[in-house]
């Protein structure tokens, strides 16, 4: 049996939420020492969903003891990763147990004010979320002295305005600040400084839900969900040729072929699997092989080649062009590039314009090895992920799909689509 | 403290030290576009990547902090590759115009480049993005956006030292451009370090521009006279021309220079520059002037006494003037009528460097006050506006100083010592021109008390002598001489107050 907990309920509803069982881990939370909150959640292994998978009992624990600032815990709902729609679909279906989450943590690290940063096109949630906000505080689950703890907890939701960098976190931070959304030098790392110079932790929509079953049925429980130190459940959403995309929630350590078959319904008639790219845009693209290979788990989805991510699966079949997918995704982390360091700004508008060529077959010799290499050159040399997560895709694309990138440049095209035309043959 | 092993060499530093400033201790440069020592660090160009043990990529040396133990390497092969990528990057959409680029000669990006980079470019021309060429920012800047590599220095410098906040980064990702905030003009009292803060040719001053290749000039450590603060400058000129100052960073005194006293050297260019001497009738040649000025002394002396006769000290002029002023008073003269006293208002006036004192050498004076007494200002004031004085020997904007205090000067006669005629407030029986302190040494105690002591870079124009030599000839005139006619005389003399 597959067990469900953040897709369990659902219930945007408070009363049905609570009839469900809801707000009672928060009770119990309420009950214990903030420590042993934070013990527990560092017994469950939950690992953080926003895509870098850092441990999150471990990330709480960071907030330094002595430091007596305010402290803040800020939730990402910035999700703005091309291929992850996981977040919207928890928050849409389950708003309560991510504000059950956000008031244990708060109350585990001993913040009294929290902050929702919602993506800007997400204005039907964050209406929602405001909502059951204000519905949650005239129940006493938020507001003053929280169901007579002592605990005071006040959570704002803001919306960003529509940049992808604002959900790395510290450029996340500087835009609830107010200021352009830049990420920051780290360290100082945010639970040392962080919103307004304060200790301050930042975690994604579903680490934050994942809170409240671990606290209700604890840490040990949670953690032998899942496949060995990825532990848990969690949620993939899948897109492009399949039957059924969608968000599934499933326990970590499935094997991709199952989770294909049984729950995206597998390809669509007429589509065979070329590639997966397993953890949203940023992640090395996989071939058909080595995704049919590999389990949904942080450690095979490495072994794989690739990294697990968000989530975000997409699927790629044989009518794709690898070179127009790959234009794609350059043009997206050209746009969104926030332009602070060198090789980020300058190498991906470079690579869009090359591969631009390339798609439309004016490529030259030599292009490919030179995209290669611009991308090389950008790697790891970069202030924030942002870098890396065009370099990775550029960089898998063109070893494992090269003949493809080969067939632009000798002015063949793929046959897939009309050379430069934006329009496909088929 | 923690101890750090850079290629090799060994330091030990406080903590929060970066590895950078280890380098720099250590002798070792590391390339830097965005580091400025005296702005934050931002981290952002990249440039400055560096080895560290243990660490499994590159670490930027600004903004890696030593730990004790760390070792780290600046000439690894995976350190020059990085250098030389970063290179490529900020060259991609570079427009390479170094042929008609101001900063050519003292470009990071030209250096850089022969240093570490010396690739082919890769980039094919029409894939470069155009940008803004010359956008007017502000009174004394020109922005070339095509230049710009991005480094925010001239924001951080705006938002940090002069807290004006005028530019900012507009645009993002390679559409990114250095702009200037609406409502904003770039028109801070310290805009011209600007220029010299960007590595690049992106932001030139206009006053430099199109006038000289930096190769040809040549360089001399001096003191800014623009107020009492004595900033430290280094004066660049060529072939007998000043061309621009820029600061000489001294921790007593300054790291950057503001704009008036960048522009300060403009007074030895100016139009109204005096090179020849005027009396009432019109332009003279120096030397009879002075031999006039010296008769106009004698006549009042003999007519109505020495003690008609006034001479001032100055707060704008070196030691060594004030010296031979005084001097003429005492020794030529014979007059008790001088007067040294000069109170003024001092301290920094920005929270930068301004001084609220815009002379130079008012602590200069006080030395010489304490050597010759003579009048205070209250009672020389009486003195004048009693009637009974006849001659006033003083330098133009000392007199002018006083010039609300005075009623009518118009029957009192004049000498005047003055370098450019926009100096002049008043009627003048005789103006003397002087050298400018370009073209002299002269010694100037700021308003902390430090003694300084002004080069001369460029020569006076013809027959424009130093002020000294100038009064000294005066009193040679008068039939009892100061002597202060050569330098060796003149230093054994101000040697008393120079200790
Ligand atoms: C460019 C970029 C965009 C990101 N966008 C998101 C996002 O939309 N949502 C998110 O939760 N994390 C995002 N992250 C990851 C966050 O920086 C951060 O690691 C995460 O929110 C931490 O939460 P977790 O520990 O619960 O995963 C992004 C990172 C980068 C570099
Ligand atoms: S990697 Fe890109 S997004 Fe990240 S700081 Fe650098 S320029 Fe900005
Ligand atoms: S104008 Fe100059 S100082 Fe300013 S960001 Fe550009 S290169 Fe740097
Ligand atoms: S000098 Fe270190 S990143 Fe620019």
């Amino acid at each position: 049996m597959m067990e469900k907990i953040l897709l369990k309920t659902e219930a945007a509803d408070i009363e049905a939420y609570i009839k469900a069982g809801g707000y009672q881990a928060l009770r119990k939370a309420l009950a214990m020492k903030s420590e042993d909150v934070t013990a527990e959640v560092k017994k469950s292994n939950l690992r953080g969903r926003g895509g870098a998978g850092f441990p999150t009992g471990l990330k709480w624990s960071f907030i330094p003891k002595a430091n007596t600032k305010p402290r803040y815990l800020v939730c990402n709902a910035d999700e703005s990763e091309p291929g992850t729609f996981k977040d919207r679909e928890l928050i849409l279906k389950n708003p309560h147990l991510l504000i059950e989450g956000l008031a244990i943590a708060s109350y585990a690290i001993g913040a009294k004010q929290c902050y929702i940063y919602i993506r800007g096109e997400f204005a039907k949630e964050t209406g929602l979320l405001s909502d059951c906000v204000n519905e949650a505080s005239k129940r006493g689950y938020l507001g003053n002295n929280i169901l007579s703890s002592g605990f005071d907890l006040n959570i704002a939701v803001h919306r960003g305005a529509g940049a992808y960098i604002c959900g790395e976190e510290t450029a996340l931070l500087e835009s609830i600040e107010g200021k352009r959304g830049l990420p920051r030098l780290k360290p100082p790392f945010p639970a040392v400084v962080g919103l307004f110079g304060c200790p301050t932790v930042i975690n994604n929509v579903e680490t934050l839900a994942s809170v409240p079953a671990i606290i209700e049925k604890g840490g040990d429980w949670y953690s032998k969900l899942g496949a060995g130190k990825s532990a848990g459940t969690k949620l993939f959403s899948v897109s492009g040729p399949v039957k059924k995309p969608g968000v599934y929630e499933i326990e970590l350590g499935m094997p991709f072929k199952k989770f294909l078959e049984d729950y995206a319904g597998g390809m669509l008639e007429g589509s065979k699997l070329k590639a997966v790219i397993p953890g949203g845009s940023s992640v090395p693209v996989l071939t058909a092989a080595e995704a049919l290979k590999m389990n949904l788990d942080y450690e095979s989805v490495q072994q794989a080649g690739s990294m697990l991510g968000s989530g975000g699966i997409i699927i790629l079949d044989d009518k794709a062009c690898m070179v127009e997918t790959l234009l794609v995704l350059a043009k997206f982390y050209h746009h969104e590039s926030c332009g602070q360091c060198t090789p980020c700004r300058e190498g991906g508008g470079w690579i869009e314009k090359l591969l631009r060529k390339l798609e439309a077959g004016k490529g030259k010799e030599g292009d490919i090895a030179l995209i290669y290499s611009i991308a090389e050159n950008m790697l790891a040399r970069t202030l924030c992920p942002l870098g890396d997560a065009l370099a990775m895709p550029v960089m898998s694309f063109i070893t494992k799909f090269r003949p493809e990138f080969e067939a632009h440049a000798a002015g063949n095209g793929c046959g897939k689509r009309e050379a430069g035309s934006g329009k496909s043959t088929q | 403290m923690p101890k750090i092993t850079i290629d090799g060499k060994t330091i030990d530093l406080p903590a929060g030290a970066t590895i950078l400033q280890a380098a720099q201790a250590l002798g070792i440069y590391i390339p830097r576009y965005c580091y400025h020592p005296a702005l934050s660090v931002s981290g952002t160009c990249r440039m400055c990547a560096v080895e560290v043990d243990k660490a499994p990529k590159l670490q930027i040396a600004c903004a890696t902090e030593i730990a004790d133990g760390m070792i780290a390497r600046t000439d690894t092969a995976a350190v020059k590759k990085a250098r030389k990528d970063v290179l490529e990057f900020l060259l991609a959409n570079h427009p390479v115009d170094c042929p008609i680029c101001d900063q050519a000669g003292e470009c990071s990006l030209q250096d850089y480049y022969m240093d570490y980079g010396l690739h082919k470019s890769r980039v094919a021309p029409e894939d470069k993005i155009q940008r803004s060429k010359h956008r007017a920012a502000g009174r004394y800047l020109v922005l070339d956006n095509e230049r710009c590599i991005l480094c925010t220095r001239c924001v951080r410098f705006c938002d940090e030292v002069t807290k004006t906040n005028e530019l900012t980064v507009s645009g993002r990702s390679d559409a990114s451009f250095i702009d200037i905030r609406e409502g904003k003009s770039l028109d801070n009292d310290y805009s011209l370090n600007i220029a010299e803060l960007c590595p690049v040719g992106a932001f030139t001053s206009r006053d430099f521009r199109f006038k000289q290749r930096v190769w040809f000039l040549k360089r001399i450590k001096s003191v800014c006279t623009g107020c009492a603060a004595g900033c430290n400058i280094e004066v660049h000129y060529n072939e007998n021309t000043v061309y621009r100052l820029m600061p000489s960073p001294n921790p007593e005194t300054n790291t950057w220079l503001c704009d008036r006293g960048r522009m300060t050297y403009k007074a030895l260019q100016a139009g109204d520059r005096l090179r020849k001497a005027f009396v009432k009738k019109g332009s003279m040649e120096i030397e009879p002037a002075i031999r006039h000025a010296a008769h106009l002394l004698d006549e009042a002396a003999r007519k109505t006494g020495p003690e008609s006769v006034v001479v001032l000290g100055s707060p704008y002029l070196s030691i060594e003037d004030n010296l031979a002023l005084a001097e003429l008073a005492a020794t030529s003269l014979k007059t008790s009528n001088l007067c040294l006293d000069f109170p003024r208002e001092q301290g920094v006036k920005d929270g930068i460097l301004i001084n609220k004192d815009d002379a130079p050498d008012a602590n200069g004076l006080k030395l010489l006050k304490a050597r010759y007494a003579g009048l205070d200002q209250g009672a020389l004031i009486e003195l004048i506006n009693s009637g009974r004085i006849k001659l006033i020997v003083a330098e133009a904007r000392a007199l002018s100083s006083l010039k609300e205090k005075l009623r009518e000067l118009s029957n009192i006669e004049t000498v005047i010592l003055a370098v450019t005629k926009s100096d002049l407030d008043f009627e003048s029986a005789c103006v003397l021109p002087y050298a400018a302190n370009f073209e002299t040494e002269g010694h100037f105690v700021n308003y902390k008390g430090l003694l300084q002591k002004t080069t001369p870079s460029v020569a006076a124009p013809d027959g424009v002598k130093p002020l000294w030599t100038v009064l000294s000839k005066l009193s040679s005139c008068t039939g009892a001489p100061i002597r202060l006619e050569d330098a060796a005389e003149l230093r054994e003399r101000i040697s008393e107050f120079i200790k």
